[in-house]
């Protein structure tokens, strides 16, 4: 078996597990090339049906592209979309602007997911994460319990030797189901590119510049990049030594700290 | 096991606060609680700063105990290797160990001739509490607690562990105020400071409280941002923010005397506390634009079209970085670079008696003395120093910015760092012989714990 059917056949095998302890569940879908990368192995998984929710976190400042994938694919494939806002913030004026940059990701995307989950009391969530994304994720399980408020305690984990996956915890818990967790970046690049998974035109290099990454349009900044294609992504990528998320934190660091800099009399 | 209540250590870092105003402050009563502790046993001492005495450069040192030509950060911004775009060293860039990873046993694969001479004879196992410490962004997982000081862009990865993060945030702590307001709105200014100096109390007495831990080391950075913008207003008596300047400094008084008496109740009066600055102030008599004047003496060309440091022109010999640093625009380590290494002493030369000729106006001298990189630093980071540093007389506040028209003017900001007025409030007997420089404070506070 080839590499990408092997990865293929372990997240089908994750999806389907998840979907037969919990029943009542739900997939987060940011619109992503991994959510939608694993929103197309969740069809695989239930021939083309599926059978349960697909959420997607609309903090309002989505890119204009990702809101017209998303409304293209959920009538396409026949989703049954729910889609989250936290209202009575984004009416309250919230926004990158307003409050700090982790005041309005706590209150437009976590707030949000919280009262979904509420409200349909749902038992699991699935979430396309991947561990080479980030130095915390390699701590990440593929049944990853977290508690009412979210809190997920990483020191305090079920092992998971040998593929056994503990899908059982406290009753107040919901459980993070990770099925693409053992995926590269490069990895999705490939699977996409056999299976020809559709992905928002942002991923392609426009004017010299893409997105690696992407989310909400104030905290995204593209990369320079001539990759137009996906083969030219991933021969991209093999050659490259970069963060993937670098495009997202590192110049709002940097805008902050010149700011601050300039303020006190400095540059 | 008994405890040894000797070996505790609180340092109250007063970022900026000079040796001379604190002694007047004092002496006129601004002061009651640092003048009682001053009457028990205890010594206010002059002490130099890092060069730079810059914030960055000179609370590494601190931190460390070691030169920046170890330690590796000279300032708050540096230049991309063989570019001219700007970067911004943090934590990351700190390339010795630091106090509580000395004592922690978190130095990983950092190392310093203090770590070495530490080595097997503190024990490796103590907890720290490191609270608003500049140049810690992004929080290190150390053996205890920490949250960054200035620079500090996000307060969650500022922090560690989580637990502290969200300790912070529910008392809506203040990472750094809105310098900004300075001039338009200072009394809003005022406010803020005096409110997060209230906050940065409150995180001390509360992690004082709750936590275990062998050295605690807590900073205000708020006295820096008054002295920038106010210093003039620290002894004239009709300067309309005069009353406001003195009230935060017997606010900053009240909370010495609260850590201080807490601190000792709990170590029995045998714990080792300290305050101290990272550098004094002097007011600005003018701004002094360095690279305008080598523009003038023709040691630099500008492309205004550019951006920042990126404007350096081909044929270029020397530019200058915040506050004094200089730099040789060497062929083979920048992408314009003219002057080839062995060119160096003549260019070297050309410009310190550029600087030392330099007068203002009034003819005044403006630079005290220009010092060699080479004579400055060593160790492994020493490549990556500036050439020279000139430091300015006290009134000359030598500046890095590329923009300016003239070689001198005025600004908004009233205060200047020094080198020489630095304090520390130690123990009578605790300094060692000579004069005190802040590298010396970790020893100091290492032998306590031997």
């Amino acid at each position: 078996m080839d590499h990408l059917t092997a990865l293929e056949n372990k997240s089908i095998f994750i999806i389907r597990e998840a979907y037969f302890r919990f029943r009542n569940i739900a997939m987060l879908w940011s619109v992503g090339k991994d959510s939608t990368t694993l929103l197309w192995l969740v069809r695989k998984a239930f021939f083309g049906e599926v059978p349960f929710p697909i959420i997607h976190i609309d903090t309002t400042y989505k890119f204009p592209e990702m809101y017209r994938f998303r409304d293209e694919y959920a009538k396409k494939w026949g989703l049954n979309l729910i889609v989250g806002r936290n209202e009575g913030q984004v009416e309250a004026g919230m926004g990158p602007g307003k409050g700090t940059k982790l005041d309005c990701c706590n209150e437009l995307k976590t707030n949000a997911l919280k009262q979904i989950i509420e409200k349909n009391g749902f038992k699991a969530l699935l979430l396309g994460i991947r561990r080479d994304e980030h130095g915390i994720r390699a701590k990440e399980r593929v049944f990853s319990p977290r508690d009412e408020n979210f809190k997920w305690d990483y020191e305090n984990q079920p092992a998971e030797l040998w593929d056994q996956y503990k899908s059982t915890a406290a009753e107040d818990n919901h459980f993070r189901v990770h099925p693409i967790l053992h995926m590269t970046e490069l990895d999705i690049w490939k699977y996409m590119k056999r299976e020809k998974i559709p992905l928002t035109e942002l991923y392609l290099s426009k004017n010299g510049k893409r997105y690696r990454s992407i989310g909400c349009a104030p905290c995204c900044s593209p990369i320079e990049s001539t990759a137009s294609n996906v083969d030219e992504i991933i021969a991209e990528l093999e050659s490259t030594h970069t963060s993937e998320r670098a495009g997202r934190a590192q110049d709002k660091e940097d805008a902050y700290t010149m700011q601050k800099l300039r303020s006190l009399g400095y540059m | 096991m008994t405890m040894d209540l000797s070996k505790k250590v609180f340092v109250l870092g007063i970022d900026g606060a000079p040796e001379t105003l604190l002694a007047e402050y004092v002496e006129q009563g601004v002061m009651p609680n640092l003048k009682n502790i001053l009457s028990g046993g205890y010594d206010l001492v002059q002490m130099d700063a890092s060069i730079p005495d810059v914030s960055s450069t000179s609370w590494a040192s601190f931190m460390t105990g070691v030169n920046p030509g170890e330690h590796g950060i000279y300032g708050f911004m540096e230049l991309l290797p063989n570019t001219y775009r700007l970067t911004f060293p943090n934590y990351a860039s700190v390339k010795a160990p630091a106090l509580w990873d000395i004592i922690g046993g978190t130095s990983g694969i950092k190392a310093s001739t203090l770590a070495d001479k530490f080595k097997g004879r503190v024990p490796n196992n103590l907890r720290s509490i490191v609270i608003n410490m500049p140049e810690t962004f992004p929080a290190p997982a150390l053996n205890g607690v920490l949250t960054s000081g200035f620079v500090c862009p996000d307060l969650k990865k500022g922090t560690y562990p989580e637990s502290a993060y969200e300790y912070l945030r529910s008392i809506n702590y203040i990472m750094d105020i809105e310098a900004s307001n300075a001039s338009d709105k200072p009394d809003a200014f005022f406010d803020e400071a005096l409110l997060a100096l209230n906050k940065r109390a409150e995180a001390f007495l509360h992690f004082m409280d709750n936590e275990r831990w062998d050295l605690f080391i807590g900073v205000v950075t708020e006295t820096d941002r008054l002295h920038h913008f106010f210093f003039d207003a620290a002894r004239d008596k009709t300067h309309k923010y005069h009353e406001r300047f003195v009230f935060f400094y017997t606010r900053m008084d009240d909370i010495i005397g609260r850590v201080f008496e807490r601190f000792m109740a709990s170590t029995n009066g045998r714990g080792l506390f300290m305050t101290m600055s990272d550098h004094g102030f002097a007011p600005i008599r003018k701004e002094v634009y360095l690279n305008r004047l080598f523009v003038e003496k023709g040691l630099l060309t500008l492309d205004p079209a550019r951006e920042y440091f990126e404007q350096i022109g081909a044929g270029s010999k020397a530019f200058v970085m915040d506050p004094g640093r200089i730099y040789i625009n060497f062929e083979g380590r920048y992408p314009g670079g003219a002057v080839s290494a062995r060119d160096r002493s003549s260019v070297v030369n050309e410009i310190k008696s550029i600087l030392i000729d330099l007068k203002d106006s009034d003819g005044n001298a403006v630079i005290n003395r220009v010092y060699d990189g080479t004579e400055l630093y060593s160790g492994d980071e020493s490549a990556r120093s500036p050439d020279l540093v000139a430091v300015g007389n006290d009134g000359f506040d030598i500046k890095g910015n590329i923009k300016k028209p003239q070689a001198f003017g005025t600004s908004h900001f009233r205060g200047m760092h020094t080198r020489h007025d630095a304090h520390c409030v130690m123990p009578s007997g605790t300094a060692p012989l000579g004069r005190l420089h802040i590298e010396n404070i970790a020893s100091i506070i290492l032998e306590r714990f031997i």
